[in-house]
């Protein structure tokens, strides 16, 4: 629906990825993993992340008990026995919020690469063809844009007869990839009219070698601010479904935690541990996600570097 | 002029594809639909009335009904403002129902998204105009902290401490069982004491965007030629703040202001139904949950239609807003 | 008292996450009122840098970190933003480079005047009407009033830079400073706009500095010149003394590389290599390692800008010299020299070529006819110059005849000396892809012609790979070769680097590398050398006129440049709005010009001479020294 906007992360991405390119020359890492770890910031952000994954890879070794595991007096206070307290259906809730890492994980990744997946898809095809492929595509774009993602994500979710992780990942993908596919499209379009596209032309290169060899390496960073872009979406979408009660109840996640804490009355009977927990484990794990986002940010626009 | 009726002409197609979505979604489902929802209703240990079958037909159409057919019937109806008889709320139309919660999700989106981008705005522009300073890093590393806060926790804790624990607002619900809805004064503060939470629940995310939206375009603004120029014209601080700053960055927001509302109204979602709040968000999730179809799409498609008219509105507006929008005419 | 006056002024780049660049050093400079003097100096030289700083408009991360600015006895590094705001504008006033981009996007023109008058209450006596003194200062750059109710975007490039001409002149400053006001506009616009500065200047007698790359604007516009390089001031001499005697050795190259394309016989020089890295500059002189008179104490003592004969120079070995210029040696010369070749078959005829667009207006579409007419052919080794202002079709042609688009009307015809005729306005896919086997292009911003995430060699083997069929190893060593023939060597050393780790011409000569890697037969240079720092310009023409001799290629030249197409060329055509209104051999169009188009083309070029009449009958004859039969170029 805009026009004219300059969209803060779509500038001219090349000078950045030398940078990345020179990092990667002096290391066996990934270059802009090099330059991420540079800013404090992000670093911060990067380890918060690491026990994340972490916790989520060895859950079953931390979590005392079994998330579903119902045999314990319900509704109890924190204690030595559990940190946190059990649920009203007598479930130890620290378990439950370890496990519920894991979940968080796996659909801010998968859900996360898929919408970014699609978004590359949409936006390089729009912005290296142009004309009426373009033009349709830029239209799905922008009406998936102007689409109020909850609601649709309900409206979705309200018909599929099977509940479950799946679905969940399968409607945050295809409601959340719009943002990422036009900040794509702008930064293909200002690339494709560079002299060394048209250079490559002159040598004789096809398109699809064109856009993965010549226009793909100037974009990694933007790829990378998009994934992260997406992920922190699909966190956050997956809980709010959950959390309206739309998930798999059977899915251990803070936003079925939240959901059952809810339901379940912990705030009359004072539960607060079963409540504060999982929103205080999702905002550590978002804030991670936005420090590591602060330094891609960064990296990718040169107006937002620190100095 | 061209520029406005162009962004007429977006908004009156993105409708008809909005329409249609809400058309095509029932029936992405392999087999029969209005089958597949009638035998989930009688699933759920309720007597199907058959009126409520008819109205699943009237609404999905026959098996072997033309799906062209049925587009065009379903356009009609449309028009027409005729979405059918909610399952729910039998004999009750959808038309009727969602008439009960329209006013108390208009005003209470209405008022929070103008007060959020305002405070939003004028924050954004006040880290932007002291860069670098203590007063930037409060903002923009406060408003990054608040944005990674699950909203409907946050919604949450807010019944926690002032409902349940400080008693200073009700839990929850649009007004109490003392007064009437109407135009009385009782009424209205009455409302207005069930609406701070839920207010506060979205004033407290909503101004993010706007923040950093508002902060990030004036910093850059402010470091372009013509703002230099300014300086060396000897223009003052402030002056230059407003008019070579403020007065260029708000433009790109004008437009965020429009996506921000998609995201409020998703936030309406949560909220009413965390409050018990009898607006549209609530009742879609109640349409939700109890397979209420002709109602959800209905909300469905009222909800997008106003983030369509919001955007629109947005778009006009900086088309007023900024003379360079004329240039697509010039090309 | 000089109204200005720079003393020993360093200013330092600290990026966080780079090394600390000191992009002047230690420069000293007056300026008295009503004096114009030009400071030149190529890109990165610290000459904008040094100009923020006397306006005191840097921001970090770059800072003053010595010395001091002193303006009309006030010091302006050291007083507060308070104290220097009622100087600024009413006694300092500048236009900058961009002035594309120096005008606030949405308000009007004559809101940004009024703001001017508003933040300066007492500059405007209190009888005279802010909108009427707008008019006249408009008036006084011959744009009319009409232009107060526009928006900048609504203003050509060059009316943009009149408006902030006027406006700098609103409050009848006493200095102005202009940073490349006239860098990126047609030379016709350019001279418009000199040609008015110049009386406006001998009218309200403001002192100037004016910041140029381009040599012959400064020579021809400044009483006094001053030249930077590497950060420093290294030769400051009236614009006459310098035209005809240059002290320092870079001074030397720099005015080498300027000639007069009508002259019989010319030559321009150029200095091989490129700045010194400021982030860890050269203990001796900066210019030694590029310097072919140097001697060894040049390496290890820095020299002082010590006062010479006629001003004052950087050198050691004009300071041993007492004084007196040295004779820099120059390496590269280039000498037009157009040998008669032989009259061989064309390879490519360009007949009647028109080319239409359809531009949307308001309420429909008009046609705009970008090529009308054109015919033309190329011969084998022989080189074809394509002059026109921006706009007049060049880079249109160039898109024809390299079928990237078709004509409408008209045919493009190739014909390879082992094969029959082909239509290029037919090529489609495959057949144009290996069309380009034999056409090849140069690009003009070596900046964006080379993919920045791939390294030479990758750029270099593609054509080889696809167009000759080699292998992955065949086409390495052929790259390397490649790049010994442009004058990169050792190729080795050069095959794995990225391109931004080459200077500018560097990057150029790969672009021509590139070009030349499928043994075409016929190149299209659009403008290869308008991005480049002058004193290198003459090494790349070198480049590409011995290629094209050696290797008989037949050449399309476009340019707005005479100088170069003089240089370079067989024959000239001159386009104007997509026509071709004057064509012949070189000599003959230049020297002999017959269109009222050519010789206003040739009339814009900024000339050092015409400067110093100029200066001689205004001072009357007394300031500087006789116009000198010029030394070199």
């Amino acid at each position: 629906m805009t026009i004219l906007l300059p969209t803060s992360s779509a500038g001219d991405t090349e000078g950045t990825e030398v940078r990345v390119i020179e990092a990667a020359r002096m290391s066996r890492v990934p270059g802009w993993l090099v330059i991420l770890w540079r800013n404090g910031k992000c670093r911060i952000g990067l380890l918060m992340l690491l026990v994340f994954v972490l916790v989520a890879v060895t859950a079953p070794l931390i979590a005392p008990y079994s998330p579903r595991e119902d045999a314990f007096a319900g509704a109890l206070g924190p204690s030595a026995d559990h940190w946190l307290g059990t649920t009203a259906r007598g479930e130890d809730v620290f378990s439950q919020l370890v496990h519920g890492a894991r979940t968080s994980l796996v659909v801010g990744l998968v859900a996360g690469t898929l919408s970014t997946a699609i978004a590359l898809a949409v936006g390089l095809t729009a912005g290296y063809l142009r004309g009426i492929v373009d033009e349709v595509l830029s239209f799905f774009t922008n009406l998936v844009l102007v689409v109020p993602v909850l609601p649709l994500m309900v409206t979705l979710a309200a018909y599929v007869p099977v509940k479950g992780l799946g679905l969940i990942v399968v409607v945050i993908s295809i409601t959340g990839w719009a943002h990422g596919a036009r900040i794509k499209r702008s930064q293909i379009i200002t690339l494709r009219t560079r002299d060394y596209i048209t250079a490559a032309k002159f040598a004789g290169d096809s398109t699809a070698r064109i856009i993965v060899r010549e226009i793909m390496p100037n974009m990694t960073s933007l790829i990378v601010v998009g994934f992260m872009g997406a992920c922190l979406g699909a966190i956050g979408g997956e809980a709010g479904l959950a959390f309206l009660g739309l998930g798999d109840p059977q899915t251990v996640s803070w936003g079925t935690m939240l959901n059952q804490a809810n339901t379940g009355g912990a705030m009359l009977t004072g539960q607060w541990a079963w409540l504060v927990a999982p929103g205080v484990a999702f905002a550590s794990l978002m804030t991670a996600l936005t420090l590591v986002n602060f330094g891609v940010d960064a990296l990718s626009n040169p107006h937002l570097r620190e100095n | 002029m061209r520029y406005f009726l162009r962004r007429l002409g977006f908004f009156l197609v993105t409708l008809w594809a909005a329409v249609t979505l809400n058309f095509l979604i029932p029936r992405l489902q392999p087999g029969d639909p209005a089958e597949a929802i009638v035998s989930r209703l009688a699933g759920q240990s309720q007597a199907v009335d058959p009126a409520q079958v008819e109205a699943v037909r009237k609404m999905l159409g026959t098996p072997d009904g033309n799906l062209l057919q049925q587009y065009g019937d379903y356009l009609s109806a449309v028009v027409a403002g005729d979405f059918g008889v909610s399952y729910t709320y039998f004999p009750y139309t959808v038309t009727h129902m969602i008439g009960q919660g329209l006013l108390w999700t208009v005003i209470l989106v209405g008022v929070t998204q103008v007060v959020s981008f305002a405070v939003g705005t004028l924050l954004g522009a006040w880290a932007a105009y002291r860069r670098n300073s203590r007063v930037d890093s409060v903002i923009t590393l406060g408003s990054t902290f608040v944005g990674t806060l699950p909203f409907f926790w946050l919604a949450l804790l807010l019944i926690y401490v002032f409902a349940i624990g400080l008693k200073w607002f009700p839990e929850g619900g649009g007004y109490g069982g003392g007064s009437n809805p109407g135009w009385n004064w009782l009424f209205i503060s009455d409302a207005f004491q069930h609406s701070v939470l839920p207010a506060m629940a979205l004033l407290i995310v909503g101004p993010i965007g706007s923040i950093m939206g508002m902060r990030n375009n004036m910093v850059q603004t402010l470091g372009e030629d013509y703002a230099r120029l300014a300086r060396a014209k000897g223009l003052s601080r402030r002056r230059i703040a407003l008019t070579y700053g403020a007065r260029i960055a708000i433009l790109p927001n004008v437009t965020g202001f429009a996506m921000a509302l998609g995201g409020l109204l998703g936030g309406t979602l949560l909220v009413e139904t965390i409050f018990n709040y009898p607006g549209l968000g609530r009742m879609m999730l109640e349409a939700v949950s109890s397979h209420d179809y002709p109602l959800m799409q209905a909300l469905f498609l009222y909800i997008t239609i106003g983030t369509l008219l919001a955007n629109v509105l947005a778009d006009m507006l900086y088309g007023v807003l900024d003379p360079r929008v004329r240039r697509e005419e010039a090309v | 008292m000089a109204l200005l006056e720079v003393r020993d002024l360093s200013v330092t780049y600290s990026p966080r996450d780079a090394a600390a660049v000191r992009a002047v050093e230690g420069v000293s400079l007056t300026i008295d009122d009503g004096e114009f003097v030009g400071l030149l100096g190529e890109s990165g030289c610290g000459k904008s840098t040094l100009g923020s700083a006397v306006l005191r408009l840097l921001e970090k991360p770059a800072a003053v970190t010595g010395g001091s600015v002193v303006f009309d006895g006030v010091d302006i590094t050291a007083a507060g933003e308070d104290e220097i705001r009622p100087l600024r504008w009413a006694k300092i006033s500048t236009v900058f480079q961009s002035s594309m981009n120096s005008l606030n996007p949405v308000i009007t023109v004559e809101a940004q005047f009024a703001d001017t008058f508003a933040a300066h209450p007492g500059c405007l006596p209190p009888d005279v009407d802010a909108r009427q003194r707008a008019v006249d200062l408009l008036e006084m750059v011959e744009l009319d009033a009409g232009v107060l109710r526009r928006y900048p975007h609504e203003l050509s490039g060059g009316m943009k830079q009149r408006v902030a001409l006027a406006l700098a002149l609103a409050l009848s400053p006493r200095f102005v400073l202009l940073d490349e006001p006239t860098t990126g506009l047609d030379v016709v616009v350019q001279r418009a706009i000199l040609d008015r500065l110049r009386a406006l200047q001998s009218e309200f007698g403001f002192a100037v500095l004016f910041i140029s790359h381009d040599l012959g604007t400064v020579m021809e516009m400044a009483d006094r010149v001053m030249v930077m390089y590497a950060g420093e001031i290294v030769e400051d001499q009236p614009a006459e003394a310098m035209m005809s005697r240059q002290l320092h050795p870079y001074t030397q190259g720099l005015l080498g590389s300027y000639a007069d394309p009508r002259d019989a016989e010319l030559g321009v020089d150029y200095v091989p290599g490129r700045p010194p890295n400021l982030a860890d500059p050269p203990a001796g002189c900066r210019f030694a390692s590029r310097c072919q008179v140097a001697v060894d104490d040049c390496s290890t003592v820095h020299p002082e800008l010590l006062p010479a004969t006629s001003g004052a120079a950087r050198c050691l070995l004009v300071e041993r010299a007492g004084g007196t210029p040295v004779d820099a040696e120059l390496s590269g010369r280039f000498v037009a020299a157009r040998p008669a070749t032989l009259d061989e078959k064309p390879v490519l005829a360009v007949r009647d070529v028109a080319k239409h667009y359809r531009v949307r207006r308001r309420g429909g579409h008009t046609v705009k006819q970008a090529v009308e007419g054109v015919s033309f052919e190329l011969r084998p080794g022989r080189v074809t110059a394509l002059v026109g202002q921006s706009g007049s079709g060049k880079t249109t042609l160039a898109r024809l005849i390299t079928g990237i688009e078709q004509p409408t009307a008209g045919t493009v015809s190739f014909t390879p000396s082992d094969g029959s005729a082909l239509d290029v306005g037919r090529l489609r896919g495959r057949r144009l892809r290996a069309y380009h086997r034999h056409a090849q292009l140069v690009f003009q911003d070596p900046f964006g012609a080379l993919n920045p995430t791939r390294t030479l060699a990758y750029a270099l083997t593609r054509p080889l790979r696809n167009h000759l069929g080699l292998s992955p190893g065949a086409a390495r060593q052929r790259a390397g070769e490649l790049l010994e023939t442009v004058g990169l060597s050792p190729a080795a050393q050069y095959l794995d680097k990225l391109p931004h780790q080459l200077s500018g011409g560097q990057r150029q000569r790969v672009v021509v590398a590139r070009a030349l890697a499928p043994e075409p037969t016929l190149l299209v240079a659009d403008e290869p050398i308008s991005m480049l720092d002058v004193s290198i310009r003459a090494e790349i023409i070198q480049l590409l006129d011995g290629l094209v001799r050696d290797l008989g290629i037949a050449m399309l030249y476009i340019t707005h440049d005479l100088l170069s197409a003089r240089l370079l060329a067989d024959e000239v055509l001159v386009l104007k709005e997509g026509r071709v209104v004057e064509e012949g051999p070189t000599l003959q169009v230049i020297r002999h010009a017959e269109h009222a188009y050519t010789k206003l083309l040739l009339d814009s070029i900024p000339n050092p001479r015409t400067g110093s009449t100029r200066r001689n009958s205004r001072a009357g004859g007394t300031a500087g020294l006789p116009a000198a039969p010029v030394i070199r170029g």
